[in-house]
């Protein structure tokens, strides 16, 4: 608001180098507020890498770094997916990692040595500053004021629906990809409004950068088709549109298809076809424009236009064929369960089991955004005023942004930007209007519509929207225009309040680091992850395989240096289900499963001691129904439920539950830090049962100070060929038993 | 001729004598019986007579409460599917090669045997194995498939069935009948709606090209996607609760909770602090009496604050560590 109190003040006096000077310092103090307000996690805990995806990032950038760019894009790793390996050049985004490598090299060129891993922390803030930038241009593109501009550039450098995915540490795509998205629709507008062929390719350009760098690069390829066949569809085609949208389309599918792990897709899946087919439209309607101005008989024009419509409705037609047969791959689970909410709940629960991908509540919606949530409809509303293509394509993207965030909640990251645009149109509105220091005259009234320039339009524009059909007068007292200021400036404030107190409660955690208050009000460090997977690496072979539930296993890979089972990126859902069925059966069908994946050590996370909720028991009917999925003989979720249908971990929990590894490895003498029959879970709070469970075939090898990783050594197979039951049973001094009769070990199923 | 149908009316009786003293092989008198509906309803003496202990054929039976009192809709939701399969099944395999009978149980008819199976919901299907011959199972038990996880197509059923029947018997896939009703009635809806445009174009286009209607149209829609109506779509909450005094609460407790209600009063919120910005911003400067001007901008200056006030105060009942306010709430 400063900003545009010093536009006022200025525009008598000063030229037009200083506004622009003052310009640019506002947007680099905007982008220092951006960076500076993203560093809590690193002035509270330190410079780490957060959460799990990042660990994984991290480690193909350390990859990236150590062993070149070529290396890097063949890279096959053995150290994951064991004993299938990944083809992980093939099959992950690389922009992230070639951006922070470029910038290593850079720095290392103009002789700083800075760490990897540090580059990699900050790299977030550091792209969140050049987001503000970005849609500082892509706002001013949209309307004349120029204090919009800023004003949105200040709302996204400090919202907290951009800031939960972009804190420092967070070495995550959407890091860099917010940026290109905003940049790519500014460079887009910008196109669009030039018919510039310049402007085209370097959207095509940037288009290429975000596919290379997120999964979300989808939404951009169906929104600007969007806007083009709205803009057919309202009569706007226009030279201009055709000129960006052929450029932009044929340049950055050219680009996109150069990143191995979109290859031949935008030729040959539903997601892109959308753009395809508004680029045959656009040739046909250029076409018959270009007839249209050859050819003025009537019939002539007519015939024409029936003949766009059937070529339309045949292509259409043979999409669709080729789809039903096959050719074209139909909508992948992940982008279908946006339009069929229900889908993922059925067929693909490795999906529906990301707490990401789950529908948002309104309250995270005004947590997020903020005051701007009510500011952008109105922000939205007064771009129909004059409707223009840029202002079309605010409109489009915020219908389609607003359903999508409300699917999915990871999606407000894609809303984001938008709502920061609309609403800074609707703030800076009402600034311009109530900051005017001149009032109109009193008289104004008898000749308010003596301005012609005002009548002209009104008489231009008859279908223009109901609260502008009056002439434009102005605020005449400074009663009115001092109550609307001083508002203005509190409700400003208290966004910022707002966003600060977010970003420093919220989404500041590592989350590899825990923090927790003590009763005297000090703050005390949880720092069980590190503290485990440090006793993985040093005290375990270089080679050792460690199982766990897929969560982990990134940070495994990234902290621990050591081979996984599974890890996030679940791209096979079979080998996700073995290690559940691993975790969910009992220790005899278990063991041969562990065995035969030649598994060493198993890690599991537990919170019962600290009342930690994101353990592995919370998340243990994923495991089950993910193992159900592909096992449905042998895993039944509803063996997990007691007769009443609730899920229990005390003395009435089923016997499926209480023999299942995964309770057996959460549980295991954690009766001994209690008086006897005193064991309390704090997650579950409820009391376990006096007789702890009992393990044969793995041992506990560590647990870390607050019990939450507890780490299982697989047991060799005994050495006098005894199962591996009776041998601890030997060891115990229990008699053996009668041989009572009893089913063999089970065989992992092979088909 | 006529003798022949005097033979047909004498063996009437018979019939009714050998439904209630079956002729040894029990398997092939049920699968009769069901040839036209493709599953038996069965009553208690029925149900024990089907899956009485020495059998040589397997028995699929759903247990359901179908009578409205009951409020199964779950019950009712799966009927037809269940209808479907077991037909499907039956006319795909006409020798009865799987020797698998499929049954119905309606709490009506077998109150007995829902008790002494000690059901407390419904519906639930139960799968008898053979107790004799070639793909005999020694456990007697019935495997059970409760529907946890929400209503059920035939297919996800024909899937759980086709793992209980032994491997070489044969699988009759699920044909769903060719529904001629609805794609009549979709093909003349389609071109009564071709017709009606082409028709009525002169006046629908104006109002199709109606700048407010646009924009009345998109700001509905961006109120109700960002007042969280997907996830009440998705989740299928509650529209109200009561708040166990008698009275109903409005507002659900928890960050990660709303009812149906609950994100139509946010809507409501949200439109009405929008409708306030937008006439401070556009309105009230084309207002052209300074008196009514005035009165303007304070009205909406008023309800803005208020609203917004409302707004975080309820924002602070589902956020319990939330500090900020403004005056009024």
């Amino acid at each position: 608001m400063a900003a545009t109190e010093g536009e006022q003040f200025l525009k008598q006096v000063s030229s037009r180098n200083t506004r622009g000077l003052l310009r640019v310092i506002i947007l680099v103090l905007i982008a220092g507020a951006a960076v500076s307000s993203r560093l809590f996690s690193v002035i509270r805990f330190e410079s780490i890498i957060h959460e799990f995806d990042p660990w994984f990032n991290f480690r193909a950038t350390k990859y990236l770094v150590q062993n070149g760019f070529y290396n890097f894009w063949d890279w096959f790793d053995d150290r994951t997916w064991h004993p299938l390996g990944r083809v992980t050049g093939g099959t992950l985004y690389p922009g992230l990692m070639v951006t922070s490598g470029v910038i290593y090299h850079i720095l290392r060129f103009l002789t700083l040595p800075v760490d990897i891993r540090n580059i990699c922390v900050l790299l977030a803030p550091g792209f969140s500053g050049l987001t503000a930038l970005a849609t500082y241009l892509l706002t001013s593109e949209m309307v004349t004021s120029p204090s919009a501009g800023l004003l949105a550039a200040a709302f996204m450098g400090i919202t907290p629906g951009y800031i939960s995915r972009s804190v420092a540490g967070s070495y995550d795509n959407e890091a860099i990809a917010i940026f290109l998205l905003v940049f790519t629709f500014f460079l887009w507008i910008k196109a669009v409004k030039n018919g510039s062929m310049f402007w085209g390719a370097l959207t095509a350009l940037f288009y290429g950068y975000m596919v290379s760098a997120w999964g979300g690069y989808v939404f951009i390829t169906n929104l600007l088709p969007l806007h083009a066949f709205v803009l057919i569809c309202m009569g706007r085609y226009s030279p201009r549109l055709y000129v960006s949208y052929t450029s932009w389309y044929a340049l950055g599918t050219l680009a996109s298809m150069q990143i191995p792990f979109v290859g031949f897709l935008p030729i040959r899946s539903s997601e892109h076809m959308s753009a395809l087919g508004v680029f045959g439209l656009l040739q046909l309607v250029a076409f018959v424009e270009h007839v249209r101005a050859q050819l003025p008989s009537k019939q002539f024009q007519t015939l024409l236009r029936a003949l766009v419509l059937i070529i339309f409705v045949v292509a259409l037609g043979g999409l669709v064929l080729l789809t039903v047969s096959g050719i074209i791959a139909p909508w992948t689970g992940r982008f279908y369960s946006l339009w069929d909410t229900g889908y993922a709940k059925i067929h693909i629960p490795i999906i529906a089991s990301v707490s990401e991908h789950q529908p948002t509540a309104w309250p995270a919606f005004f947590f997020d955004l903020s005051m701007m949530i009510w500011l952008f409809p109105a922000g939205v509303y007064m771009c129909f005023r004059r409707l223009t293509d840029e202002q079309v394509f605010i409109v489009i993207y915020s219908v389609l942004a607003s359903y999508f965030a409300g699917v999915m909640v990871r999606l407000m990251l894609t809303l984001t930007p938008i709502v920061c645009v609309a609403s800074a149109m609707a703030f800076s509105q009402i600034l311009d209007t109530y900051l005017d220091a001149r009032s109109p005259k009193a008289d104004a009234k008898e000749n308010g519509t003596s301005d012609p320039a005002k009548v002209a339009a009104a008489v231009v524009l008859p279908d223009g929207l109901r609260s502008t059909r009056q002439p434009l007068v102005g605020i005449y007292s400074y009663a009115s225009k001092l109550t609307v200021i001083g508002a203005s400036a509190v409700y400003l404030m208290l966004f910022v309040l707002h966003c600060t107190w977010v970003t420093s409660n919220a989404y500041s955690s590592p989350s590899v680091v825990l923090a927790s208050r003590l009763p005297d009000g000090s703050q005390h460090i949880i720092d069980d992850y590190r503290e485990a997977y440090y006793w993985l690496r040093q005290n375990t072979p270089d080679n050792a395989k460690i199982m766990s539930w897929w969560d982990y296993g990134y940070q495994i890979g990234g902290m621990a240096d050591r081979p996984t089972l599974v890890d996030n990126n679940t791209w096979n859902n079979t080998h996700i289900a073995t290690v559940g069925k691993a975790m969910s059966s009992r220790e005899e069908v278990s063991y041969p499963i562990m065995r035969q994946h030649e598994v060493d050590y198993v890690l599991v996370v537990f919170g019962g001691l600290l009342g930690y909720s994101g353990d592995d028991i919370n998340k243990f009917l994923w495991m089950v129904r993910i193992a159900e999925g592909i096992w449905p003989d042998e895993v039944k979720e509803r063996n997990f439920f007691t007769p009443r249908g609730e899920y229990r971990v005390d003395d009435e929990a089923t016997p499926t539950m209480k023999n299942s590894l995964m309770y057996k490895m959460s549980y295991y003498n954690y009766n001994s830090l209690f008086p006897a029959g005193q064991a309390q879970d704090r997650v579950r709070g409820s009391r376990l049962p006096a007789q702890g469970p009992e393990l044969s075939t793995i041992e506990e090898a560590f647990t870390s100070e607050n019990w939450i990783i507890r780490i299982y050594k697989v047991k060799e197979p005994d050495n006098f060929g005894r199962d591996l039951q009776s041998a601890t049973a030997f060891d115990q001094g229990r008699k053996k038993k009668r041989a009572t009769k009893r089913k063999g070990a089970r065989v992992l199923r092979v088909e | 001729m006529r003798w022949l149908q005097l033979l047909a009316a004498s063996l009437l009786p018979l019939t009714a004598l050998a439904a209630k003293k079956p002729s040894g092989d029990r398997f092939n008198d049920f699968r009769t019986k069901s040839l036209s509906t493709g599953n038996l309803k069965l009553d208690d003496t029925v149900y024990t007579q089907l899956t009485k202990a020495p059998r040589d054929y397997a028995v699929a039976i759903l247990l359901t409460a179908l009578e409205t009192r009951f409020g199964c809709t779950l019950c009712r939701e799966f009927q037809p599917e269940w209808d479907l399969l077991s037909k499907s099944w039956i006319k795909g395999d006409k020798s009865g090669k799987s020797r698998l009978v499929f049954g119905t149980l309606d709490f009506v008819d077998g109150k007995n045997t829902f008790q002494s199976l000690m059901l407390q919901t419904a519906p639930v299907l139960l799968y008898f194995h053979p107790t004799i011959g070639p793909s005999a199972k020694i456990d007697a038990q019935p495997v059970r498939f409760d529907f946890t996880a929400g209503p059920q197509s035939a297919e996800q059923i024909h899937a759980w069935i086709s793992r209980q029947v032994p491997a070489d018997a044969p699988k009759p896939p699920v044909v769903r009948p060719i529904n001629y009703v609805k794609i009549v009635s979709v093909t003349t809806a389609v071109l009564g709606l071709v017709t009606f445009f082409a028709v009525t174009a002169p006046y629908v286009v104006p109002i199709l090209q109606n700048r407010n209607l646009w924009a009345a149209f998109s700001l509905i829609a961006i109120l109700l996607f960002t007042s969280g109506h997907m996830f009440n779509h998705i989740r299928k909450v509650p529209y109200v609760a009561g708040d166990g005094k008698g009275g109903i609460s409005y507002f659900a407790g928890g960050f990660s909770n709303q009812f149906g209600l609950e994100s139509q009063i946010v809507a409501a919120i949200y439109g009405i602090l929008a409708f306030a910005t937008i006439s401070l911003a556009l309105k009230a400067p084309r207002i052209a009496d300074a008196r009514a001007q005035q009165f303007a901008v304070f009205l909406w200056s008023g309800v803005l604050l208020c609203m917004y006030s409302f707004l975080l105060s309820v924002f602070r009942t589902k956020n319990g560590g939330y500090q900020f306010w403004l005056p009024p709430f």
